[in-house]
């Protein structure tokens, strides 16, 4: 049961690639319907690059979590994370393209990559040492490589463990040893890659919760997408020792982080509301007015939701209701980043845009002018059918990445210290 | 704890496994447990013993939303009704302002209501006796007993021979 090697279905494998063609025809679509900047383009691509490439680095780090922490539940099925992180090389790449444009200014995401902006706003120019082309694409890729090697080390300890791993657990403690390295690195570099990559397309505001906030987004992302990976490996017949207990624990992480995630969204409204700090109420000011839906709905889809549903205890161990969840949970974040992202660059792209479209404009005068604040266009204040039709795409590469990598191991490690006790796991 | 008023026939065991397959045994068998004593959680015993899931966390539910209704209404009257202050140059019904206050109480609410909802279902009360089958059972042993109503003590003596008890006593209780 253990050595088992994934052999997915034909007809699986076509359905995930027909998922990548909707996503690279949504792709074209965009691309072409498109104003000259392509702002539309890169949004939605800054968009889900981020938040894909945060989902790997979230799973990677979750699996360093339970090493360190002497977790051995998760062991049964933890070579999911590690191939989960394994998409990472795509982030890589796709960060790359999008830090090529920054140097070379195939697009306006940024405000700061502005040269002359640099020069003369005064507020970008003082952050300057920090938002600045050579550290984007240096530091933002050189973080992707750093947790791509601290993922790789994971991954080769535990297929190395399985062929010559013995009572002297040496494996393991190298294991224990770039897990418990990684965690530091990792909350700094996150912090850090979530500012430049996020934070900065609305390069005047600062909220000190926002890394904090963007990462447990993704997050609870990453538990929906093991969930949801988990369930339907079991349902080809693949992962018998993954039990209803597992599910019953990594249903609570869904809860409890959730909570989280409404805890920090919460208090990076409260506390710049309650300190009477209004240089950074624009944040929420072009949110409210331009973007209600996304606003008040990003609370109903990923807080009131999830929690009422998943409050019991029965719905943390029922298929039914994880599905519904997890996809909830999913698209909900991927929503959350959406408003997170789309307004800076849409305002960024009128800024300096001498080739912003009539799109990306009426956006923003809309919500300036406050007549006609409720008219919402799609693929700018809310996501349009391409842009779901991207997601799909993304979630094909994701998922087709992740079970790549999968099939090349074993599923379960062999030698792991922690395999019986997962494999008998009982909340 | 109240008084039984039953005489039961109960085992020792020296080992929470014996324990878990005895009482496996005795389900199988469909002799009726009167109860298992433990110095400790038995991982799994719930499930053995076939024990309904406990109706608390609903009561807990209830008692949350009682706080969050206490505390959002009533600071909604206090600051809009009974006397409006501004605070810090926010307008009276200033909701962010109470979401911690109302997230507090209503975590006061439900842990406090569940605490002392199952103590007044357990009866656990200042002064209450708690009568103990085996005084061991607090420290190293573990006990199945029986009701000698629902399983005779011949029964009750070949069957704790089976599963490995290290010796058999009555009482009652």
């Amino acid at each position: 049961m253990n050595s088992e090697h994934i052999q997915l279905p034909n007809k699986d494998k076509i359905i995930l690639s027909i998922l990548g063609i909707i996503g690279l025809i949504s792709l074209l679509y965009i691309g072409a319907n498109d104003d000259l900047g392509h702002t539309r383009l890169w949004t939605n691509l800054l968009h889900n690059s981020v938040y894909f490439t945060l989902v790997a680095l979230m799973a990677i780090f979750f699996l360093c979590v339970n090493v360190t922490a002497y977790a051995g539940w998760d062991v049964v099925f933890r070579r999911v994370w590690g191939s989960m992180s394994y998409f990472l090389i795509v982030g890589l790449l796709l960060m790359g393209i999008i830090a090529l444009g920054v140097y070379f200014g195939w697009h306006n995401l940024y405000h700061w990559a502005d040269q002359h902006t640099a020069e003369t706003d005064t507020i970008i120019k003082g952050k300057s040492g920090f938002l600045n082309k050579n550290f984007y694409t240096i530091g933002g890729l050189g973080f992707i490589v750093l947790w791509f090697f601290f993922a790789k080390k994971m991954r080769d300890y535990t297929i190395a463990e399985d062929d010559h791993g013995d009572g002297r657990w040496a494996h393991y403690k190298s294991m224990k040893f770039y897990a418990a390295l990684f965690l530091p690195i990792a909350g700094f570099t996150s912090a850090a890659a979530v500012w430049l990559w996020i934070m900065s397309v609305d390069p005047h505001w600062y909220s000190t919760m926002f890394a904090w906030y963007a990462t447990a987004s993704c997050f609870v992302s990453m538990i929906a997408l093991t969930i949801l990976i988990l369930i339907y490996l079991k349902s080809r017949g693949y992962y018998h020792g993954v039990t209803s207990e597992h599910f019953h624990d990594l249903g609570k992480y869904m809860f409890a982080f959730t909570i989280f995630w409404t805890y920090l969204w919460f208090d990076q409204y409260m506390l710049i509301w309650y300190g009477n700090i209004g240089e950074e109420t624009i944040y929420f000011q072009t949110r409210i007015q331009e973007y209600p839906i996304l606003f008040y709905g990003n609370l109903v889809i990923n807080f009131v939701l999830p929690f009422l549903i998943l409050m019991r205890n029965d719905t943390k161990r029922k298929y039914g209701t994880l599905i519904i969840v997890g996809i909830l949970v999913f698209v909900g974040h991927w929503i959350d980043l959406f408003q997170m992202i789309k307004p800076g660059t849409l305002h960024t792209a009128m800024e300096l845009g001498d080739h912003a479209s009539a799109a990306a404009t009426h956006g923003h005068e809309a919500g300036t002018h406050g007549a006609h604040g409720h008219e919402f266009k799609m693929g700018f204040t809310i996501p349009g059918i391409p842009e779901i039709g991207l997601m799909l795409g993304f979630v094909a590469l994701f998922v087709a990445t992740t079970l790549h990598f999968l099939s090349k191991a074993s599923l379960t490690p062999k030698q792991d210290p922690f395999l019986q006790e997962s494999l008998h796991h009982h909340v | 704890m109240r008084k039984y008023n039953v005489d039961v026939v109960y085992g020792i065991y020296d080992d929470e496994e014996k324990l878990l397959h005895a009482v496996r045994q005795a389900k199988s068998k469909h002799l009726e447990i009167f109860d298992v004593y433990s110095p400790f959680p038995v991982h799994g015993m719930d499930n053995a013993l076939g024990l309904s899931e406990s109706r608390l966390h609903i009561a807990g539910f209830v008692y949350g939303a009682i706080g969050t209704l206490v505390a959002f209404l009533g600071m909604t009257w206090i600051f809009t009704r009974d006397w409006p202050i501004i605070f810090g140059g926010k307008p009276y019904w200033a909701v962010p302002s109470f979401i911690p206050i109302t997230f507090e109480l209503t975590v006061l609410f439900s842990a406090w209501g569940m605490t002392l909802t199952f103590y007044t279902i357990c009866g656990l009360w200042p002064g209450v006796e708690n009568p103990q089958l085996d005084l061991r059972t607090t420290d190293d042993k573990f006990c199945l007993a029986f009701n000698t109503k629902d399983v005779s003590i011949s029964d009750a003596n070949s069957f704790f021979s089976e599963s490995g008890a290290e010796e058999v006593n009555t009482k009652s209780i």
